[in-house]
């Protein structure tokens, strides 16, 4: 007994519609002899019998689409045991004329736990719909709009029954997938693209090129806060909202001048490390689009005004997408100040291929133990942690430990910052 | 008819039964190839003359670079008829160890090399091999096919012009057969004729009916003299016509004309040439049904004994490569033994490397 299934008959063919039957069950047949009318994607063409013997079994009928590699007849040629042809898999139950099975879905190798993964997807992917010339066709004569269209396909693609069982509304095309019902807290598939694509790409190549290790110290800014309260008044006369972070940036512009081994990149071509002698301070802004570093140029050379003013302008162009390309290059060192929102330590990840970059967390009121002219007394002070990572492979601990030694030296007495 | 070279009586019928064993086996594979047996056929049907009448001047030391259908060819320049089916069904007594697609022939012993599906490639590496034949000293000259829409090809350029400046002895055999796939001449050139780029080249073109077996005879015979004369290389255009599809996954009637077809299908070839050996005497008018029965059970007989060939056992994958398989293929080939084994798809004589 042979179980003929249909084969590829246009090199790529995924289902065949049976045209005509040019035998019946019981007929006697030879080898070569047509047997059956199919109509592919590419091409009308007559199927032959395989081997002379008798037709036992006319298994779809005429106008089935039956995908390829299904059983379509059976043929007795005398052979004795069973689906002597037939793959292993291909056992496919006596179809029902009108329910050509769909092909046996891939065992997924993908999460179990996730069903959404199996859910059937529109076959778009990056705007290309994979679907069959046959799909495409009726697609359009029923103004069906593929990208909506779930593919039985084998890997999703479209199917012509897909397409008519959109058009008619009806649930798509027979299917081994579940369909989920829409729930207000439904697992999602995101697309993998874009600014988080490229966020992505830029966290991949740095945590997997530089050897990060991080160095957390924690400041006592009470100080700092009554000299900030001080300068946001002065700046608010002159328009400009002065925060936490422009003397954040005179620290580590002084403290980079101080340590300039953690200023810099490496350039792995030339396997030089770059130390530019100017600080170009990356500082991380979230924005609707994502993480973006746009960078203020010459921190070490510019007073805290300034700075208060240029980074109120850059951060506010770099949430509206106005920031020109020129500004998101050349930084020499970043500052990311995530941390404001919650925790209390970091590990950031350097803005590759810089050396070093600052992590800034929020300040807090805690009880200190603070010397006095009367002796050691505890007072209610604030504390601001820095967590800063450094590429090993530029530089050492001690470097690091000296650098956010120093930052709390001059940010604890903020005087020190017009060293 | 063209008029008919000096050919003994046995050789003018040998000439027909090459032609209906390329026409027979044509129908047996798209047989094979519709109920899935084999996977790919590029027919030559309609350009029976043309195969047979160019292949036939050439002496068994020379040499014939081929396209997609001149496997019938071949099989007339001895290329044994069971090998030919093996190839198809790329099992175990496939010379190209199943490394090439089905209808990718090619045989050592008369010199025909396996050929590429990239159009045009063979026509280079013919010239090379024709230009080193005339370094050597060798009396050996080098028939190089392809069809019209090679001569759109990178490879007809350089591969004629280097022919033409070292006077490399060949011939380049232009199947014209009216359609490259869907493209046809008028879309395909502004010559007049494919035979005119000859003359850009320094050598002689010629267009002849590729219908007409002894015309090919005659014009291949004048332009493999030429070339093994020392006399360079020149451009033979057989004008003919692929009655099927360009293969069995093409549908024909989706470009061209029915009407066009049918001019061609009374122009048939083997018609024409049975009729000008029953007029001459040489056979009667059974000998071709007597012929094509006969050949075709032969066919039959051979692709059920290669049917039944076992492929080539899996381990083949990483053969002849290096002279002992490297620790790395071994490795790879042992995970993927496991693989077949476990799909049942592993025979006899896969066995895994000792590692």
């Amino acid at each position: 007994m042979i179980e003929f299934k249909l084969p590829d008959i246009g090199e790529g063919t995924a289902e065949g519609e049976i045209v005509k039957w040019l035998v019946s069950a019981g007929d006697a047949v030879k080898e070569h002899q047509a047997i059956v009318e199919v109509m592919t994607d590419k091409a009308t063409v007559e199927v032959p019998a395989p081997a002379d013997g008798t037709i036992t079994e006319l298994l779809v009928g005429e106008g089935d689409i039956v995908p390829v590699g299904d059983v379509i007849f059976r043929l007795d040629n005398g052979g004795g045991a069973p689906a002597q042809e037939s793959a292993p898999e291909a056992a496919a139950a006596p179809a029902a004329p009108a329910a050509p099975a769909a092909p046996a879905a891939p065992a997924a190798p993908a999460a179990p736990a996730a069903p959404a993964a199996v859910a059937p997807q529109p076959a778009s992917s990056g705007g290309k719909v994979l679907a069959v010339p046959s799909a495409r066709r009726v697609a359009r004569e029923l103004s069906v709009d593929l990208s909506t269209v779930a593919g039985s396909g084998r890997n999703g693609v479209i199917r012509r029954a897909d397409v008519e069982a959109a058009a008619t509304g009806g649930a798509a095309a027979p299917s081994s997938h579940p369909v989920v019902a829409p729930t207000t807290a439904q697992a999602q598939r995101i697309p993998f693209r874009g600014v988080r694509r490229k966020i992505a790409e830029a966290m991949v190549r740095s945590s997997q090129t530089a050897v990060h290790f991080t160095i957390v110290e924690e400041v006592d800014v009470t100080d700092l806060v009554r000299v900030r309260q001080k300068a946001k008044a002065i700046g608010a006369e002159q328009g400009i909202k002065v925060t936490f972070m422009p003397f954040i940036m005179k620290a580590v512009a002084n403290g980079l001048m101080k340590f300039p081994m953690l200023n810099g990149h490496l350039d792995e071509q030339a396997e030089e490390i770059v130390l530019p002698g100017t600080v170009n301070l990356g500082i991380a802004t979230d924005t609707p689009n994502g993480l973006i570093v746009p960078v203020i140029s010459q921190v070490e050379s510019k007073g805290l005004l300034q700075l208060a003013a240029e980074l109120g302008d850059l951060s506010e162009r770099t949430r509206a997408g106005r920031v020109r390309p020129e500004e998101l290059r050349g930084s020499t060192f970043s500052i990311t100040n995530a941390g404001n929102i919650g925790g209390t330590i970091a590990t950031p990840i350097i803005n590759f291929p810089d050396i070093a970059i600052l992590g800034v967390h929020r300040i807090v009121k805690r009880p200190g133990v603070v010397d006095t002219p009367e002796g050691e007394v505890i007072e209610v002070r604030q504390y601001m942690n820095f967590s800063c990572s450094v590429d090993h492979r530029l530089a050492d601990g001690a470097d690091a430990a000296r650098f956010v030694a120093y930052l709390r030296q001059i940010l604890e007495e903020p005087a020190l910052l017009s060293l | 008819m063209g008029e008919a070279p000096d050919l003994s009586d046995e050789q003018f019928v040998e000439l027909l039964r090459n032609m209906i064993m390329i026409r027979s086996l044509d129908g047996r594979m798209l047989k094979l190839q519709r109920a899935g047996r084999v996977g790919f056929v590029g027919t030559a049907t309609g350009l029976e003359a043309s195969l047979v009448g160019a292949a036939a001047p050439l002496l068994p030391k020379d040499w014939m670079w081929s396209g997609l259908r001149e496997g019938g060819a071949a099989i007339t320049r001895g290329l044994p008829l069971f090998e030919y089916v093996a190839q198809m069904y790329c099992n175990s007594n496939d010379s190209a160890k199943g490394r090439q697609m089905c209808n990718h022939f090619q045989h050592k012993g008369s010199n025909y090399p396996s050929w590429s599906s990239v159009i045009g490639t063979q026509i280079t590496h013919g010239v090379g091999a024709a230009y080193a034949s005339a370094l050597r000293g060798e009396d050996v000259v080098h028939s190089i096919h392809f069809g019209d829409g090679a001569t759109s090809s990178n490879g007809f350029h350089s591969g004629l012009n280097l022919a033409g400046v070292w006077k490399a002895p060949c011939v380049f055999v232009c199947i014209d057969n009216g359609w490259a796939i869907s493209v046809s001449s008028a879309q395909q050139t502004a010559a007049e004729s494919y035979a005119d780029k000859a003359q850009a080249y320094g050598m002689p073109g010629v267009t002849v009916d590729g219908n007409d077996v002894l015309a090919v005879y005659a014009e291949m015979q004048t332009a493999v003299e030429r070339a093994r004369a020392g006399g360079g290389p020149s451009l033979v255009v057989l004008k003919t016509y692929r009655m099927l599809g360009h293969s069995s996954s093409d549908d024909p009637s989706k470009y061209r004309d029915d009407a066009e077809v049918q001019s061609w299908a009374e122009r048939d070839p083997l018609k024409r040439y049975e009729a000008f050996l029953i007029e001459r005497g040489l056979i009667d008018s059974s000998e071709c049904a007597a012929q094509e029965k006969a050949i075709v059970a032969e066919i039959d007989e051979v692709i059920h004994e290669q049917e039944a060939a076992p492929p080539f056992p899996l381990r083949s994958l990483v053969e002849d490569v290096y002279s002992e398989v490297p620790r790395h293929l071994r490795v790879q080939f042992n995970q993927f033994l496991e693989v077949a084994e476990r799909r049942g798809d592993a025979t006899r004589g896969d066995g895994a490397f000792p590692l």
